[in-house]
């Protein structure tokens, strides 16, 4: 018998199983009893292992052998090299281009040990449908600590953590908690917004297929904190992964206590039910997340207007927090608010979660300390810009974000540093651009997102939005007029200032940021008929 | 109510305790540029054209905000008519429909907002054009609805909600498109026709009874 059991881990985030992780398991398995390796080793199937641009990934602890690119055909292969004094299959490692060298574990890949996975730690570890697994990790331990606790201790303790909220606005978590606490009456609820509905962006998504049980447990603490016993889990209808996987870790939680009447004898009783969207961006928004779990159409409500913490769900007190900001909280109940609040910079606590893509070397998901400069998420981290071309700009925070040019490279990632340069933390999208992109056809893209999301309901988000779509369309064809520069920039100063929520406030961005740091573009577009980067077909 | 004082554009006001902004303003014969505001149903800001200016500077939709003893607010100043003016423009653009022979020319609320900013048809001719007009929408046997003059004040929804406990008209679509229709059961419409008198621009069109009996 060989002298130690491995786990072979098969990523089975929706990325791999586009790429066939699916049936690249069940032929793992065949093979493994075809081989009778049944006594050597185990397949675990787990969420997003964050490499997305090399799946479908294999992992064998525990020694952490990554295989990239992996597909059927290598399974006989890799099954082989499980046995005593077998080579490993070097063609699926990883192959660094700097030290010329296959790359044995996935802990020495750059990629990965640039990263700090404090979020994502379970993320392709465990496997998320099976709560023995998170058990083992430490799961539901700051749960059994939070209920000895009082809930104004948790609230103090998150408060002092500096934890801000992961959704886009970074409001602090600690003090949402502490209003709604504080609002009267003995119905409360607890969302966790789900409703991930950014082009690019896929983090939300990940942390629920990969580590369903770290949110329910964050959204039990706050309920136990506030007050509720009720929470839902807002899921966007197109994440089948995701609603079948937290559906199964919230039937497991209840089975073994961590949800229902009396959790873990405390006599407090909390529950959680999914509540799966129907496909609008703007239900991404408080006030229209709300409306639509009440069944009614998803509009953002205008300001000014009482707090969703006062009037929230139903008209109760409700504390709406984003996937990433509930699986914070065990962390931070675990570790204590100083070990969190030593992370960041002064006013980002804690870590960061991108969804890495574009015009980058190495696409996925990833998680950094809050202030790492972008020049290390996307040179270091991302592995720079494939084939030899240069950088041109990366866009953060999604339609509502801005397109940042080099020399904002040395930027500290965190939510104010963002806001200042005219883009946005969002909820974590991160999107890559090379020379080959050109800035005027991005910032008509993201206007032709907004203004098919708007609502509606407010004049300068539905009519501005479509207006601004119809010059950048006009303008990649060929059709700019002089003076459509300061149109763009007067009718993106009106709707930032006049629009209802902040899906219209912050629409203009993209097209505000890539006239502020690419008015070339748009003039040589106007005035030459010229698109700098060869894209637009109509102007070369 | 108890009475209070607030400084409208330079000029003490006086004010109902309870009352919005908007409301004190328009009372005391101060206009501010209005298109889904109603006397009696809820405000919902929903127009963006309202904004007024706070003594710090912030811009806030003045139907929504109560009156606080003592406030100071403009009216008018550069950074209100930087934020209002383009949103009118706009409306302007995408209403197909010439004033000539509207049924609401003379008493339509677009009409005095336009007028009041004093719009130039010049910067509104540099806009883009908006996409093709929609046909009419036949809605029951007492009205219409015509999209294209539509502006989206949700008058008519909060009309029927007021009146009939739920509306029975809401908004569909979305963007540019969102457009007013009977949400179930347009049978059940009881006529009242309070959502026709109430539409500021004459966007809902009574039909002649006699004919349509």
């Amino acid at each position: 018998m060989p002298e130690k059991l491995r786990t072979i881990l098969v990523c089975q985030g929706t990325g791999c199983i586009s790429g066939g992780a699916g049936q690249l398991q069940e032929a793992l398995s065949a093979e493994l009893t075809l081989q009778k390796l049944n006594a050597v080793a185990e397949i675990k199937h787990t969420g997003c292992h964050g490499f997305c641009q090399r799946g479908p990934l294999v992992v064998i602890e525990p020694e952490g052998i990554f295989y990239t690119k992996v597909t059927q055909n290598d399974v006989p292969d890799i099954l082989h090299s499980l046995r005593p004094g077998a080579p490993l299959v070097e063609r699926l490692l990883y192959y660094d281009t700097v030290i010329n060298q296959p790359i044995k574990s996935f802990h020495d890949v750059p990629f990965y040990y640039k990263q700090q996975r404090l979020v994502l730690r379970n993320c392709g570890v465990i496997n998320p449908e099976n709560i023995d697994d998170y058990l083992d990790a430490g799961g539901y331990k700051a749960l059994r600590k939070a209920l000895a606790m009082k809930p104004e201790e948790i609230i103090k303790e998150v408060k002092d953590s500096g934890l801000r909220g992961l959704g886009g606005a970074g409001f602090p978590t600690g003090r949402k908690w502490e209003a709604a606490s504080q609002s009267p009456g003995n119905v409360k609820y607890i969302i966790c917004n789900g409703d991930e509905g950014d082009p690019g962006a896929f983090q939300d998504r990940s942390v629920l297929e990969g580590d369903p049980h770290s949110v329910i447990e964050g959204m039990i603490i706050a309920g136990y904190a506030i007050g509720a016993h009720h929470g839902y889990a807002y899921v966007r209808n197109e994440y089948p992964f995701a609603v079948h996987r937290l559906g199964v870790a919230i039937e497991q939680a209840r089975q073994r206590g961590y949800l229902g009447k009396n959790i873990l004898g405390s006599k407090f009783n909390f529950d959680v039910e999914i509540f799966q969207g129907a496909g609008a961006f703007v239900c991404g928004e408080s006030t229209a997340l709300v409306l639509s779990i009440e069944g009614k159409r998803g509009m953002p409500r205008s300001l000014p207007r009482p707090r969703t913490t006062e009037v929230g769900l139903w008209g109760k007190p409700t504390v709406l927090n984003n996937v990433k900001t509930y699986a914070n909280i065990p962390l931070i109940i675990n570790n204590g608010a100083a070990w969190f609040a030593s992370r960041g910079t002064e006013k980002s606590k804690g870590t960061a979660i991108f969804s890495l893509t574009g015009k980058v070397v190495n696409s996925g998901l990833i998680e950094v300390v809050m202030g790492t400069r972008l020049r290390e998420i996307i040179f270091d981290i991302g592995g720079g810009i494939p084939g030899g071309r240069a950088f041109k700009a990366v866009q953060t925070g999604g339609p509502s974000g801005g397109c940042l040019p080099a020399e904002m490279l040395n930027m500290p990632v965190d939510f104010d540093s963002l806001t200042s340069a005219g883009s946005m933390m969002g909820s974590g999208g991160m999107v890559v651009m090379d020379q080959d992109t050109c800035m005027v056809d991005i910032a008509r893209y993201f206007l032709d997102f907004t203004q098919r999301e708007s609502c509606g309901q407010c004049i300068p988000c539905r009519i501005g939005t479509k207006q601004m779509f119809d010059i950048l369309d006009s303008i990649i064809k060929g059709r700019g007029k002089p003076g459509d520069i300061d149109l763009l920039l007067e009718l993106g100063h009106s709707i930032k200032e006049s629009s209802l929520c902040a899906l219209g406030q912050s629409a203009p961005n993209p097209v505000l940021s890539t006239i502020r740091y690419f008015r070339d573009e748009y003039e040589a577009h106007i005035f030459e008929g010229h698109c700098p980067a060869g894209v637009c077909t109509h102007c070369l | 109510m108890s009475k209070l004082t607030i400084n409208i554009d330079g000029k003490e006001v006086q004010a109902k305790s309870g009352d919005t902004i908007l409301e004190t303003a328009l009372a005391a014969g101060k206009y501010i540029p209005h298109l889904c505001y109603c006397p009696g149903l809820k405000p919902e800001a929903l127009c963006r054209l309202c904004l007024v200016e706070m003594a710090d500077g912030e811009l806030i939709t003045s139907c929504r905000v109560p009156v606080v003893r003592g406030m100071v607010i403009k009216t008018k100043s550069p950074a209100i008519d930087r934020a209002v003016r383009p949103t009118v423009e706009l409306l302007i653009k995408y209403h197909h429909e010439r004033c000539a022979g509207c049924p609401a020319s003379g008493h339509c609320e677009l009409q005095t907002v336009m007028s009041h900013l004093k719009i130039d048809r010049k910067r509104v001719r540099r806009l883009r054009p908006p996409p093709a007009k929609r046909p009419i929408d036949v809605m029951n046997r007492c009205f219409d609805y015509d999209p294209n003059r539509c502006i989206l004040c949700g008058i008519c929804i909060r009309t029927c909600e007021a009146i009939h406990g739920e509306s029975l008209l809401y908004y569909i679509g979305r963007g540019h498109e969102t457009k007013v229709a009977f949400y179930g059961d347009e049978k059940k419409c009881e006529t009242c026709l309070k959502c026709v008198e109430r539409c500021p621009v004459g966007t809902l069109l009574a039909k002649n009874l006699i004919e349509a009996k």
